[in-house]
């Protein structure tokens, strides 16, 4: 075997990093593609929030494909790229870092918050990509800490604003005990939600943590039985324990009106509950699959797909919107698509229209859209019936 | 009864009906360890299959709840006689950890089986238990939590009964004492195992069936076996008697700590509690102190 010497295995090491740094910069050069934009995705398709995940993959393709078919954005085609996290930010972080690797993306959808919170440094130092996501975190809300990032609806905290609004206008002064799960997703709205019962001059009760995990909600109830509010709102939950919440408080006799956040709210999860889902109420983003108000954007919807599409899908919808809106706007004006620009394009959303997906055309000044409406659960149709108008608690 | 003193009776009873489900659920592990060595971690996931079983037949197939039950418990005895024949069983004289990790594999394979099959939506299952609820003198309790209760303390007392008196009972009390006296003495060992895996899984998967009419069934709905993990660390890894006693009085502590303090509590507490029993009592309040001699 030949003897390498110290000075040829430096010359090899050097010509071989030579040759790396060359061949990478080729790599980078050759993904900057001018033909196509990408739309990156860290998306949750299997997991605890796969049911949301693989209605908003559908969603984003559906929209992609329409844009498409009008010719692209500025000349463009739109295409996605992602791959499945299982709901794990760790999962998250390393699809981001493949993806963002292999493809040339200035648009991207993450699928929790901890990634986003993760994600959001790096996002402002590269300065490449504006992000939306499934996340509708408070903290997220805040353009300051968090340029590159946009929230898709209302923050949780607008969405408690929201729902507390339609209370105090149904029932003014009544009395509203909150129910969270032991997550940082159920604490998030707590504190400004309580503030703006207050302010509302409702009498604001408990507020009730359950577990994370918990199945059985007995205790729970006794304690909602005591405090004999008017309205619940539960948050942190997608469906378990609500349902076992709701049936034991009317085996016990209370006549308390129960309402959800945005991940709650997709009809289908309410079908096989039957009548003890009949009357639950929640906050909506976005116009309803079925929903029967003019919106030439669900007509198409309704043509793409013939089956009942899930809430998940109209986010996705609407994040895959704003984020080519912005790269429309950023294009066309000749810019380059970085993160700033996207950003500042983003906030140029002035009421625009979503085809009718959001009721109301709306405008982005934030991070977030603060526009929501109140839904109510049928059991004998089987559907989310609006029970408000278009409510808006922005600035 | 004064309010305060009703409530803390209601409180109690909650506590004991969903401590008899971490019960249930912690006999699987400790029927699964006390024949085999093995700490199955699938116990959850196997739990959940039983929840989707149930489903499968009594809301897909339409049959009624006393024939989509036995089915789903059958259908997690024949999970458990199919992962102990074709994964455990080879895996016999392997260190236990390398077991341990074949069961934490498993679980993963399951969520994802039940992905594939039946979707990521969260369903219910239909309502066979009725909703009426069952009062105490004035005490309230949740008719399906008081049916978990009676369910869990039947099972657990049967099975106490047959490790005391049944043949096959002995059999695996011998196994579990001393595998290589047990073979000697003309006990089928490798049949025990069978039997335990089958019985375990069986167990979990009623106890599946159990807490999704209460919760309804989900992919994730396995988390729950993470808190029947710590009854059976408390309680004993070996311990029948363990497993009820701390299935009831974690369940009632739990009840308690959620209603007079909160529940962002219960999780601290809980762990404290396995992280205290550990330190003081390793092999649990009621678990057989072994004495290893070098």
């Amino acid at each position: 075997m030949s003897q390498v010497s110290r000075r040829s295995l430096l010359q090899l090491m050097g010509a071989t990093a030579m040759a790396t740094g060359v061949l990478g910069g080729t790599t980078l050069a050759a993904f900057a593609d001018d033909s196509e934009l990408v739309i990156g995705g860290s998306l949750p398709l299997t997991g605890v929030f796969g049911f949301a995940g693989v209605a908003i993959e559908k969603a984003m393709q559906d929209y992609a494909k329409i844009i498409n078919d009008q010719g692209g954005i500025a000349g463009r085609k739109v295409r996605l790229a992602y791959e499945d996290t299982a709901y794990k930010p760790d999962t998250s972080v390393a699809v981001f870092n493949k993806l963002t690797s292999q493809n040339d993306i200035h648009l991207y959808y993450g699928d929790s918050t901890a990634f986003a919170k993760t994600i959001s440094l790096e996002l402002a130092r590269a300065d490449r990509i504006l992000m939306g996501g499934a996340s509708f975190a408070t903290e997220l809300n805040d353009p300051v800490k968090h340029p590159n990032i946009f929230i898709p609806g209302p923050d949780y905290s607008e969405m408690f604003s929201i729902l507390l609004e339609h209370i105090a206008r149904e029932k003014p002064g009544a009395k509203v005990v909150f129910v969270c799960s032991d997550s940082e997703f159920g604490r998030d709205p707590i504190e400004p939600g309580a503030a703006r019962a207050k302010a509302l001059g409702l009498d604001m009760g408990d507020v009730i943590i359950t577990p994370p995990g918990s199945v059985d909600v007995s205790t729970e109830v006794l304690k909602l039985r005591r405090a004999r509010p008017d309205y619940v709102i539960f948050h942190g939950y997608i469906k378990a324990p609500l349902p076992e919440f709701m049936s034991q408080a009317k085996q016990l006799g209370l006549e308390t009106k129960f309402m959800g956040t945005f991940w709650s709210m997709d009809s289908s999860i309410w079908d096989d509950v039957g009548d003890v889902a009949d009357g639950f109420m929640g906050i909506m983003p976005y116009r309803y699959y079925y929903d029967t108000e003019p919106a030439p954007m669900l007509d198409k919807i309704r043509e793409m797909r013939g089956e009942y599409q899930a809430t998940g899908y109209m986010q996705g919808m609407i994040s895959a919107m704003i984020l080519l809106e912005s790269a429309k706007r950023v294009l066309e004006d000749g810019q380059e698509l970085t993160g700033k620009n996207l950003k500042a394009a983003m906030n140029t959303i002035k009421d625009f229209d979503t085809g009718g997906i959001i009721g109301v055309p709306f405008s982005m000044a934030g991070n977030s859209i603060p526009v929501g409406r109140v839904y109510q659960y049928s059991a004998a149709e089987k559907k989310m019936n609006p029970v408000s108008d278009w409510i808006n608690v922005g600035g | 009864m004064n309010d305060d003193l009703l409530f803390f009776t209601e409180v109690t009873l909650a506590g004991l009906g969903s401590g008899a489900l971490l019960a249930l659920t912690a006999l699987a592990f400790v029927l699964i360890y006390k024949a085999t060595r093995v700490i199955n971690l699938a116990v959850s996931e196997i739990l959940m299959l039983g929840g989707y079983l149930f489903f499968t037949f009594a809301a897909s197939l339409s049959l009624p709840w006393w024939g989509a039950l036995p089915l789903a418990i059958l259908g997690g005895g024949a999970v458990g006689a199919i992962v102990e024949r074709g994964l455990i069983r080879p895996m016999l004289g392997e260190s236990a950890i390398s077991v341990f990790m074949v069961t934490v594999g498993l679980g993963s394979v399951l969520v994802g089986l039940v992905e594939a099959f039946w979707g990521t939506d969260p369903k219910s299952l239909p309502n066979f238990i009725a909703n009426t609820p069952v009062f105490f003198g004035e005490a309230y309790v949740s008719r399906k939590i008081l049916v978990a209760f009676i369910a869990a303390t039947v099972v657990i007392g049967i099975f106490l009964i047959l490790f005391r008196f049944w043949r096959g009972g002995v059999a695996l009390r011998a196994t579990a004492s001393d595998q290589a006296a047990a073979y000697s003495c003309g006990i089928n060992v490798p049949g025990v195992f069978s039997i335990a895996w089958i019985i375990g899984c069986a167990t979990a998967a009623g106890a599946g069936v159990l807490l999704g009419a209460i919760g309804g069934i989900s992919p994730v709905m396995g988390v729950f076996g993470l808190s029947a993990l710590v009854v059976v660390i408390v309680g004993g890894l070996d311990s029948l008697l363990g497993a009820l006693v701390g299935g009831l009085a974690l369940g009632v502590i739990q009840a308690w700590v959620s209603s007079f303090l909160g529940g962002e509590y219960v999780s601290p507490i809980t762990f404290g509690i396995l992280i205290l029993t550990l330190v003081i009592r390793p092999y649990g309040l009621f678990g057989t102190h072994e004495i290893e001699r070098l």
